[in-house]
């Protein structure tokens, strides 16, 4: 190819990219995200009811303003097990800052009678509740145990975290973020 | 269709695509590596040498970043949370990591770059697979009968583009013809990939926006692709002297 030639296609190769920049730009700011429930970083976390061991009803839309960490664990699941001494330790560290714990006990792949002896054995203060139909599950398309979701004030997913057991750092650094 | 794909691997689906990717990729470079002058040790040792760089740097300036969380539990600096990593952080480190070890061993850049780029190749496909099964790079919503359904909307099947892009860049440079110039599969690479993250990005839905709108992927894929077109053309305008020059003698 003469030099000419080539330098020409090139310059125009740039021009039309950079024509194709200005053509695509998101002026609106589109992106859906933050706007539709998902189980996905950014997204509105998907909100459910569900009671607790002792019969109490939370509603996650209605903890909106506080920072909330959703887990979903199983009692035969180690990691479940292993990462909960670490989750009882943020929560009375961090509850007074508007920090809420609610732990999804997946009941209907579980067995009820073993989860208010697992509440005692480690001695967990935070919100036990229980996931009996498998709705939430599917509303947060659950794959594996356990699995977190660290949602801001606004209600917005800012981290999931797949598998376990969380370090007790993990569980520090992004507490902290979403209570900002 | 796609739920079965992304059913197919467990958690962390995504990093089992990527690590096979890495593998498949330098597999096929090691096939090429002595045809662009670098041995199949110093190619391994390249990407390897990096590749633990990547993990301990990672891990280390996440660390740092996060001085306070680490010292109040400095176990967990050997645990098995992927999600504590700085994936910047850990990459400056690999580069670095690469750059002292191809200078310790004299390696000249282009070359080696060119034997390398099978694997950049391969690892972008496998990046485009493993955003699929993640459904992360997901796309802006649309109507299009193509359009998939996924985080709560029909949208832009953006990571099956970003695949058949990465299929049509490592088809073109495996079946490229022989070239003796130095630099050039690589920049060939660099100006495709550039090109096409620079068309596709158009239709994503979680592009990070600056200046009123604009896409920050769009902007510093131009970038890459006018530097890489300024050394094509360099180098073919050296190649063309030196030939002219041999030809003279």
């Amino acid at each position: 190819m003469q030099l000419i030639q080539r330098r020409t296609i090139y310059a125009l190769i740039l021009i039309a990219s950079l024509a194709w920049i200005f053509i695509s730009a998101d002026r609106a700011g589109t992106s859906t995200a933050g706007e539709i429930p998902a189980p996905r970083q950014g997204f509105l976390a998907p909100d459910f009811t569900l009671q607790s061991l002792e019969g109490e009803t939370f509603t996650l839309s209605e903890l909106r303003g506080q920072a909330v960490l959703v887990n979903l664990w199983a009692t035969w699941c180690p990691p479940c097990r292993a990462e909960m001494p670490a989750m009882q330790k943020m929560y009375e560290e961090y509850n007074d800052q508007g920090f809420v714990i609610l732990a999804l006990n997946m009941t209907y792949q579980d067995t009820p009678s073993a989860v208010l002896p697992f509440k005692q054995e480690y001695e967990l203060t935070f919100p036990i509740l229980l996931e009996t139909n498998g709705k939430v599950a599917t509303q947060y398309e659950l794959r594996s145990l356990p699995s977190s979701f660290f949602i801001d004030r606004d209600g917005i997913i800012q981290e999931v975290v797949i598998g376990g057991p969380m370090a007790e750092a993990l569980l520090r650094t992004r507490i902290e973020s979403i209570l900002e | 269709m796609l739920t079965s794909f992304r059913n197919l691997f467990a958690p962390p689906r995504d990093l089992i695509l990527v690590i096979a990717a890495i593998w498949i990729g330098l597999w096929l470079a090691e096939k090429r590596s002595e045809k662009h002058g670098i041995s199949v040790n110093d190619l391994n040792n390249i990407v390897f040498f990096p590749l633990i760089g990547y993990i301990l740097g990672g891990r280390i300036l996440f660390a740092l970043e996060n001085l306070s969380a680490f010292a109040q539990n400095p176990q967990s600096l050997i645990s098995f949370n992927l999600d504590l990593f700085d994936p910047i952080g850990g990459l400056a480190i690999a580069l670095i990591v690469a750059m002292v070890y191809g200078q310790r061993q004299k390696l000249s850049l282009w070359p080696t770059l060119d034997a390398l780029t099978p694997l950049f190749a391969v690892f972008a496909l496998g990046l485009g697979l493993a955003h699929l099964a993640s459904g992360s790079a997901f796309g802006k919503e649309t109507s299009l009968p193509w359009g998939i359904q996924l985080w709560g909307a029909t949208r832009h099947p953006s990571q099956v583009y970003e695949i058949l892009a990465a299929l049509l860049i490592l088809g073109l440079l495996w079946f490229q013809k022989s070239e003796s110039r130095p630099g050039i599969y690589f920049l060939t690479f660099a100006a495709l990939t550039s090109g096409s993250r620079l068309f596709l990005e158009a239709f994503r839905g979680d592009s990070t926006l600056i200046f009123g709108g604009l896409r920050t992927a769009q902007v510093v894929a131009w970038i890459v692709l006018a530097i890489s077109l300024y050394l094509l053309d360099r180098t073919s305008e050296k190649f063309i002297s030196k030939m002219a020059t041999r030809s003279d003698g």
